[in-house]
């Protein structure tokens, strides 16, 4: 595990990512009480601190968003991705990330 | 099919119980149905919306009884899935574990594979979907894996049949202590792995059916089932486990279970990365520009609104052909009948309430169930479904179900049997649930009828299509009610979206002739019974008096007529011959001399929604259980019995006749 003492870098969550955007998993805040097994699935499916996540594209009306995680395809909803916080990796020029 | 092929009988004496388990689309019902044939048997696990597939065959003297466990990504407790093949494995010990992994999907199948190990259990690891892994550039030395983890490792290519006979030969060896199998435990790291030797010791006599380096891990791993059961039969092991588990997340700065899952997962990926070659692949396949299209914020909507209406167009025609020719053939017997039996008293009972039955039965439900299954199957295996999902997620997220209820509530449209059956691909218990209770609600075919032969014929289109608005808009409100009163997890999408591959065709057809035959078992008896309970009633006058009970129902609540009530009561049967008796028992032909414009609409309107019809019903027995299916049921009568009143009183205050 790589350390996740973060130092600096700004961690956003997941939904803020842009198509084509990749981020190195930081945490997942599994929210409370009943939400734990989200969490939970979410790093069963390989949604683990360290991970690379590059987000290919998002569903039209605020849908789930498509994202390229261990060499497979998986979709997660808008609600899931506003708990997944990443590191941004390859920022592009003049973007900042809020 | 077990009960022709049993271990003690026959020359071959010797049993073997082999169980598949995997991660979703691996290929497990292909293989399953490529060892098993026509000796399968589908059914759900008791009491449960999960589909238990089992069969048995033949091979070098054992007969090897094959369970098809449901597709999982772990060993824990999230899904009501991973509860049962975990218990499966450990309580009922099948002799074998067949896992099936996915080849181009390596690291995330190894994940489970390792979990598999900690259970200790005979494993053999057919290594499918080599074909797509190579396409994919994805080259995998098998023996190195086989080396790594101390198991057998097959390359197969279940949809070709390459390598299943090896993997049962392998599988075969192993039960007679041939072959070893020494599945190697993952290492985690060395304070995690201090931990749970310690914790180990403690749980060493928990009475648990698992081992107890598992039961331990998965403490430190926060499985809630294993924390609850440790707490009853050991509460100090669980108390260790917590504070074992405290001081790892003081070291750690994760909490304990996202440090096993990462570790396990760290593990999984070494030994990924060790054993397989990548190759970039030259050009982008046909299958990712698929993909591209078919989730395009724009073209994806078409193409799905194009492929869901072939689809329903596929399943209602091929449908109706075959209805026709059913009922015509099966009415063909009348004659033979009367001539048998002769005309009267019992002859009529026998026909109308027996033959009848099973011929509605007949005639209604299975001609759309054949289609739908296929049609279902081939957007399942496709891997199709999962983008429909994706496209729909944030609308049908409003009702709290996610994007794949949108299939069954579409194919509610035309038959509420099939898409409660359709229900089945929500991921948990309690969204299947409110997935059925909803689409039961869509107007079907049948009721469809009644809304165009009444209040659109007689009162005008535009009144039947505000009801199917009407209609829509309850579906909603229902759906959303029922997400709060349910309890249970909020939903979110965590969904695969595998390759497109081409579904394997025998294995669609076989798959939906054998769970044709389970809907067979538990409706036909449902739907005769009723239809015989209701005749039997009729011939004998009791229904008469039955009518006038419901007068104050159906006359002061909802200003109906009093015959009305027979014909809410035959609609239970099918829905259409409500509006068919109506007619012949108002004597009119022209129902709008009998029928006021708003006893149309009234009526209608509880037709519409006051029951599911009978083989809804078992439809909803088979799938839930009779106590949910009751609750339903009745819920659905008390809300049409108030909108139906409801709307009497609005539209008469509204200065309509
Ligand atoms: N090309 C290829 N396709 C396969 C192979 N095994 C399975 N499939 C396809 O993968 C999809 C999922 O298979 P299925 O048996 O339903 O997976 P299950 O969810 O594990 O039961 C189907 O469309 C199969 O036709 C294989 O070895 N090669
Ligand atoms: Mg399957």
């Amino acid at each position: 595990m790589s350390s996740t003492a973060d130092t600096g870098v700004s961690e956003v969550p997941l939904a803020m990512l842009r198509d084509g955007e990749t981020g190195v998993v930081v945490s997942v805040k599994s929210g409370y009480g009943k939400a734990w097994g989200l969490k939970k699935r979410l790093m069963d499916m390989g949604i683990t601190p360290g991970t690379r996540i590059t987000v290919v594209k998002s569903a039209p009306f605020h849908g789930p968003m498509e994202i390229l995680v261990r060499g497979y395809r998986l979709a997660i909803g808008r609600g899931m991705a506003e708990r997944i916080f990443v590191r941004v990796e390859e920022t592009r020029a003049g973007c900042a990330e809020k | 099919m077990r009960g022709e092929i049993t271990g003690e009988t026959g020359l071959s004496g010797k049993k073997l119980v082999i169980a598949l388990a995997g991660n979703a689309n691996v290929g497990k019902s292909v293989i399953f149905n490529y060892l098993t044939k026509l000796h399968q048997h589908i059914g759900n696990w008791p009491g449960k919306t999960v589909e238990k597939a089992e069969g048995t065959l033949h091979f070098k003297g054992y007969t090897v009884d094959v369970v098809d466990l449901p597709g999982i990504y772990s060993l824990s407790t999230y899904s009501i899935e991973e509860s049962i093949s975990r218990r499966f494995i450990a309580v009922e010990k099948p002799d074998v574990v067949i896992n099936v992994i996915d080849a181009s999907v390596l690291e995330r199948n190894l994940f489970f594979t390792l979990q598999l190990m900690e259970l200790e259990t005979p494993i053999v690891i057919a290594l499918n979907q080599v074909d797509v892994a190579s396409k994919k550039g994805i080259q995998i030395d098998f023996e190195k894996l086989e080396k790594i983890l101390g198991v057998p490792v097959v390359p197969t290519i279940a949809v070709k049949g390459v390598g299943i006979f090896k993997l049962l030969e392998k599988a075969v060896e192993i039960f007679e202590g041939k072959l070893e199998a020494k599945p190697r435990q993952v290492k985690y790291g060395e304070e995690v792995e201090e931990r749970i030797e310690k914790l180990a010791e403690a749980v060493r006599d928990s009475g648990l059916p698992y081992p107890a380096r598992y039961v331990a891990i998965k403490l430190l791993e926060g499985d809630r089932e294993i924390q609850e059961e440790v707490e009853k039969s050991k509460p100090q092991a669980a108390a260790l486990a917590r504070s074992l588990g405290e001081e790892l997340e003081r070291l750690h700065g994760h909490s304990c279970p996202t440090l096993i899952t990462s570790e396990r997962y760290q593990a999984a990926n070494c030994i990924a990365r060790e054993v397989q070659k990548l190759v970039p692949p030259v050009k982008p396949t046909l299958g990712e520009k698929l993909h591209n299209v078919t989730t395009h914020r724009v073209a994806g909507y078409f193409i799905m609104a194009a492929s869901l209406l072939s689809l329903f167009f596929f399943v209602f025609a091929v449908g109706n052909v075959f209805s026709d020719i059913l009922t015509s053939l099966l009415y063909g017997f009348k004659p033979f009948f009367e001539r048998v039996l002769g005309t009267g008293f019992f002859e009529e009972l026998v026909w109308e309430g027996v033959v009848e039955g099973l011929i509605a039965g007949a005639s209604v439900a299975l001609p759309y169930i054949i289609p739908f299954y296929l049609a279902l199957y081939f957007l399942e295996d496709s891997g199709y479904l999962s983008r429909i999902a994706f496209l729909m997620d944030s609308i049908m997220h409003k009702m709290g179900l996610h994007g794949k209820a949108f299939i069954p509530l579409i194919l509610g449209y035309g038959c509420n049997v099939p898409a409660c059956l359709g229900c089945r691909i929500m991921e948990t218990q309690r969204e299947r649930l409110i997935a059925a209770f909803v689409t039961t609600l869509v107007p079907c075919a049948a009721r469809t009828v009644i809304i165009l032969g009444l209040v659109g014929r007689f009162a005008g289109i535009q009144w039947a299509l505000m009801l199917y608005a009407f209609d829509l808009l309850v579906v909603f409100l229902l759906g959303r009610i029922a997400f709060r009163i349910l309890p249970g997890e909020p939903t979110g999408l965590i969904m695969e979206m595998p390759d497109y591959r081409l579904p394997h065709l025998k294995t669609v057809l076989s798959q939906t002739w054998f769970r044709l035959l389970e809907f067979m078992k538990i409706a036909f008896p449902l739907i005769i019974v009723s239809t015989f309970t209701v005749k039997l009633l009729e011939t004998t006058g009791i229904l008469r008096v039955f009518t006038s009970l419901l007068a104050p129902v159906t006359v002061a609540w909802l200003g109906l007529p009093v015959e009305t009530g027979i014909t809410l009561l035959f609609g239970v049967l099918r829905k259409e011959l409500a509006l068919i008796m109506l007619a012949t028992l108002l004597g009119a032909a022209d129902l709008s001399k009998a029928l006021t414009p708003v006893q149309m609409t009234v009526f209608t309107i509880v037709s519409m929604f006051y029951i599911p019809c009978v083989a809804t019903i078992a439809t909803l027995v088979m799938e839930f259980g009779w106590r949910k299916a009751l609750v339903i049921t009745l819920s659905e009568i008390v809300l049409a019995l108030i909108l139906g009143g409801l709307a009497f009183r609005i539209l008469i205050l509204a200065g309509l006749t």
